[in-house]
This record gives C-alpha cells, sequence and structure tokens, in this order.
C-alpha cells in the first residue's frame, strides 16, 4: 500500500528539517514521490512518528464530498443569427443571472424553477451539463440595434457551448455545525430531515480527510492552488465568502465553520461522479461537489497537522428548532462519535447521520494520490496566502447614519 | 418459515370482515401491521405475515376469495446506486435500520427485508437515490 519504511528521502534538509515545492515536483516527475492520503497517515505517524513520517512522506492527500449551495456556473452560450443580449435567460426552466455581456451568464446551484418545482435547480441543470445531456436553452431581451433579436429558445450542450466553468464561491468548509432538532415537529434544512424531539443528528465533513482540518492555518493552501475539482482539476481562486479565523481552537483544529475556499475549474473535464444535483425537501436544491487538495509535507509541523484524527476533530451541536443566528451549542462532538452511527444527549442515544459522503472523499483522496504518484498532477506555491485574522460581520438594520 | 409482504385492498362492503383475526386465527401466521388507512371508498392494510410457506399460501386464497385486492410487495422502496452517493443521510432517519453502511467501503445498502414501507426515508435523500413503488 506504501512505499513508507523502504526508502529514506535523499533529498530532505536534515539540518533544517525542511523540502520545498520544486524538490516536491521534480521527485513527482521522476515518479518518485511518496504520496499517502490524510487517512493512512494517521497510522504511520502514530507507529513511527512525526519526525521519522515527514522525512519519508512527501505529500498528503485530502477529500471531501458534500452539498456546497454557494456553488455556481459561468456559461458563454455563443451568439445567435441575428445576435441577441439576453436579458433574461433560463435552463431547463430555472433561471440563470443574465447581467452580464450578451451571452454569458451565471446559474448558481440554488436558484429552483419558478413554476413551485423546488426540487429542480442550479445543482441539478449542472449535474445535466456536465452528465453531457442536451439542456433547455431560453432567453428573452429588449433589443438594441447591435443586438436586434428578442427571444430565442435552442438546446445547448457542453459540447455547444464555448465556456463552462465552476466559480464556487464558498466550498469545503473547514468543519461545521452538526444540526439536531428539540422541536415536536420534523423540520426540513439545509442539514436535512430532522425528527423531533432529538430524533437524529445531522453532520456534514469528512472530518480527518478533509482538506481545511489536515493544514488549519492554511500555510500551503492560497490563491493558485491546483486541486482535485469535481473529477478535473481545478484551483483556488480566492478565500471563500465568509472566511473566518475566529473560531475556538482545540487540538490544532477549529471546532466551528471558519476558514473556506473559493474555487475554480473547467465543467467540460469534470464528472457527474464528483458533481451532483442535490435536493433538500422543502428547502431547495444544492451542489453536492468533490474537491481535493494535497498538503505537501513541507516540515514536521504540517505532518504533524495532516495526521489529525477523527477523536480529536470537533464539532458543534446546534439545536436547528431555535430561529436565531445566535443559537448556542448545546455541547460539542467529536467526529468519531458521529461517525460511529450514534451520539449521547441527555442520556438518550440519538442516531446520527452524515450529509457528505466519507465514501467518495476517500474515493477522491485516493485519485489525488494516484494522479500525483503517477505524475499526472504536480503541486502548486500559492501566489497568495489568505489573511490571518478575520472575523466574520452579521447583517443588521441599520439607517443610512448609522452604516 | 416465510416472511412475505401484502398490500391488502378492500372495498368499503367488506370493510366490516376481520380478516386480520381470520388470517391469524385460521391460518396461523403471525401478522404484523404496518400500516393502515380505511376511508370512504374502502382501505388499504399494508401487513407482514410470518409462517410456513403453505399456510401464507391458503391466506392468500381466502383473501382473494374475501374480495380483498392482494398485492405482493417485494421492492417498496428502490435505491438507485447510480444515484446514491453513499452520504448516510437516511441512516437515521430509517426507525428499523432498514438501511446499513459498510465501515470499510463506507458504502450504503438496502435491506428490503427490513423494510416496513413507512416511506421516511424517500424526501431525506439529497440526491433522490430513493424512490417509491406505487401502491
Amino acid at each position: 500500500m506504501t512505499k513508507v519504511g523502504r526508502r529514506i528521502t535523499d533529498y530532505w534538509d536534515e539540518e533544517h528539517m525542511k523540502r520545498n515545492y520544486e524538490e516536491i515536483n521534480s521527485r513527482i516527475k521522476k515518479g518518485d514521490a511518496v504520496v499517502l492520503t490524510a487517512e493512512e497517515i494517521i497510522d504511520v505517524v502514530q507507529s513511527q512518528g512525526v519526525k521519522k513520517a515527514a522525512k519519508e512522506v512527501d505529500v498528503v492527500t485530502t477529500g471531501t464530498f458534500g452539498a456546497m449551495c454557494s456553488s455556481g456556473a459561468f456559461l458563454n452560450f455563443g451568439h445567435a443569427e441575428p445576435p441577441i443580449k439576453m436579458q433574461r435567460v433560463w435552463l431547463n426552466d430555472v433561471p440563470a443571472y443574465a447581467g452580464l455581456a450578451a451571452v454569458d451568464a451565471y446559474i448558481g446551484a440554488t436558484e429552483v424553477r419558478e413554476n413551485g418545482e423546488i426540487n429542480y435547480g442550479g445543482g441539478q441543470v449542472i449535474e445535466e451539463l456536465i452528465a453531457g445531456r442536451p439542456v433547455k436553452l431560453r432567453a428573452t431581451a429588449y433589443g438594441t440595434d447591435c443586438y436586434p433579436r428578442k427571444g430565442i429558445e435552442s438546446y445547448v450542450s457542453l459540447k455547444t457551448i464555448n465556456q463552462a466553468y465552476l466559480f464556487n464561491p464558498r466550498n469545503i468548509y473547514q468543519n461545521y455545525a452538526v444540526a439536531t432538532n428539540s422541536s415536536d415537529r420534523t423540520l426540513f434544512t439545509y442539514m436535512g430531515k430532522l425528527l423531533p424531539n432529538y430524533g437524529n443528528a445531522t453532520f456534514s465533513s469528512a472530518g480527518q480527510l478533509s482538506p481545511l482540518l489536515n493544514d488549519p492555518t492554511l500555510r500551503t493552501i492560497g490563491i493558485g492552488t491546483r486541486i482535485f475539482l469535481g473529477g478535473a482539476q481545478g484551483y483556488v481562486a480566492w478565500e471563500g465568502t465568509q472566511y473566518r479565523t475566529d473560531v475556538p481552537v482545540e487540538n490544532g483544529v477549529p471546532t466551528g465553520a471558519c476558514r473556506a475556499l473559493a474555487v475554480i475549474g473547467d465543467m467540460k473535464k469534470m464528472s457527474a461522479d464528483y458533481v451532483r444535483g442535490l435536493y433538500f425537501h422543502k428547502y431547495g436544491t444544492s451542489l453536492g461537489v468533490g474537491i481535493g487538495v494535497p498538503i505537501p509535507i513541507l516540515d514536521d509541523e504540517l505532518m504533524r497537522s495532516v495526521s489529525i484524527s477523527d477523536d480529536k476533530i470537533l464539532a458543534p451541536l446546534f439545536d436547528y428548532s431555535v430561529e436565531s443566528r445566535a443559537r448556542k451549542p448545546l455541547t460539542k462532538i467529536t467526529y468519531a462519535q458521529l461517525r460511529s452511527g450514534s451520539i449521547k444527549l441527555h442520556g438518550k442515544c440519538v442516531k446520527t447521520s452524515s450529509l457528505s459522503s466519507y465514501r467518495k472523499a476517500k474515493d477522491i483522496a485516493e485519485k489525488l494520490k494516484r494522479w500525483i504518484e503517477e505524475g499526472e498532477f504536480l503541486l502548486t506555491q500559492p501566489v497568495a496566502t489568505f489573511t490571518e485574522s478575520q472575523t466574520f460581520k452579521p447583517l443588521d438594520l441599520r439607517s443610512q447614519e448609522e452604516v | 418459515m416465510l416472511q412475505r409482504k401484502y398490500l391488502l385492498t378492500f372495498t368499503s362492503d367488506i370493510v366490516n370482515e376481520p380478516i386480520t383475526y381470520k388470517i391469524v386465527k385460521s391460518f396461523d401466521l403471525l401478522v404484523n401491521i404496518l400500516r393502515a388507512d380505511v376511508g370512504d371508498r374502502g382501505g388499504r392494510l399494508l401487513i407482514s405475515v410470518e409462517g410456513s410457506g403453505q399456510q401464507i399460501e391458503k391466506a392468500v386464497q381466502y383473501l382473494v376469495n374475501a374480495k380483498v385486492q392482494v398485492k405482493e410487495l417485494n421492492e417498496y422502496v428502490n435505491k438507485s446506486d447510480e444515484r446514491c452517493t453513499d452520504c448516510g443521510m437516511c441512516l437515521s432517519i430509517c426507525p428499523v435500520d432498514a438501511f446499513e453502511i459498510d465501515r470499510i467501503s463506507w458504502k450504503i445498502s438496502f435491506n428490503a427485508e427490513k423494510c416496513i414501507a413507512c416511506g421516511m426515508c424517500v424526501d431525506a435523500c439529497p440526491p433522490q437515490a430513493i424512490k417509491i413503488s406505487d401502491l
């Protein structure tokens, strides 16, 4: 399974206990890089220690697959004859934003049909496109001298259109909440179906495999970092919206929703296995996105951080029947407990459900590992890293003078 | 011993017939009522029966003779493995643990024998992988 123990790295700077991106990439090109997943590395560090593991392993791969509402796609349809400056656009009857140049549009994952069918939306359209299926395009316009046409109906697919890229403003949240429901009715939320009287609890993180929990201060992840996105190679574009750093840390990792990434990648190279339209009953649609990030082992400290295991990562449990942004966590729970299938709450056994797929998270980390081992994926040093200290501001009602 | 699930549909004129009692008493079957509803046009009864194959067959014959429409339910709930992402949302929803997760492959499987056809899982599944057979 692993090359660890068979060979001592020859380029590890013994004196300073370091290696750099160039050295790692030259080993990847030669097919010599030692790559393990964030799950495999746990046992290696436990049995051999951080120092020895850091010396022998070049890269650790991570993965996650979950509902990421803040996702969407930029599309360019090409010009019609006669041309149209699309003012309003629908794809399979789901509205897309067209307030851009003539034939550019952005379709967001949570946009739903206007006829009340909230189980079909942007997430489903994006999946259909990536799966190679035809999608009905409808557009209207007011008509101009240069764009006389006032309407169009046609079918498009990824083969017929020009650019098609996912540009997701907030993906792979570093940790997240656990949801439960103390009320006497079933709640339908973006955290899934929550049964009454603490009937269940749902969570959404790959825990020990999750990208941003393995490099918790994002030392190696920043603008330009090449990643696995939806089955293809994509990039980190920016800090994720709602990026924050002020969440309490335990065992080196934040204990709640904290940092996040904006990511970008070519839909034409993606696979519907890793990009899936989701529907949360009575809530609406979302997009299941698969993302993997490689962590270069530059020093001991990074090896220590990638060896984090589910029993050391805590998530806050919230009662989603409390309709306030200020709700307080009932308790904190480890992912080891959550993944066991049930947790103890007020002396009662409460069944748990994951909303993100650990099976796919593992699959992504393993696929990324193979890409690197086979020399198909090189690591990138960030062009810029993100701010070290940032809070997350609420929206309050203010007058013009109070702003 | 066999276990089978049946959907019994009956018109309003036989609603008063004590069919559950009859199939327990006359055919020595273990009957578990999973769902029952009676309306102005008759009723529907979803039952799980346990007993010898011969006795179950006789009970079905009795029901047919009593003008009850009998439909065996093998797969009331159907999970599409192609759509399923193996997230596990269904695991905490199902009251009888008909969904199971393998803790090595982390794949979810559905055990139709355990299913009591409550339908709770259908609207809980984010990739819409679970469908319910028409009753």
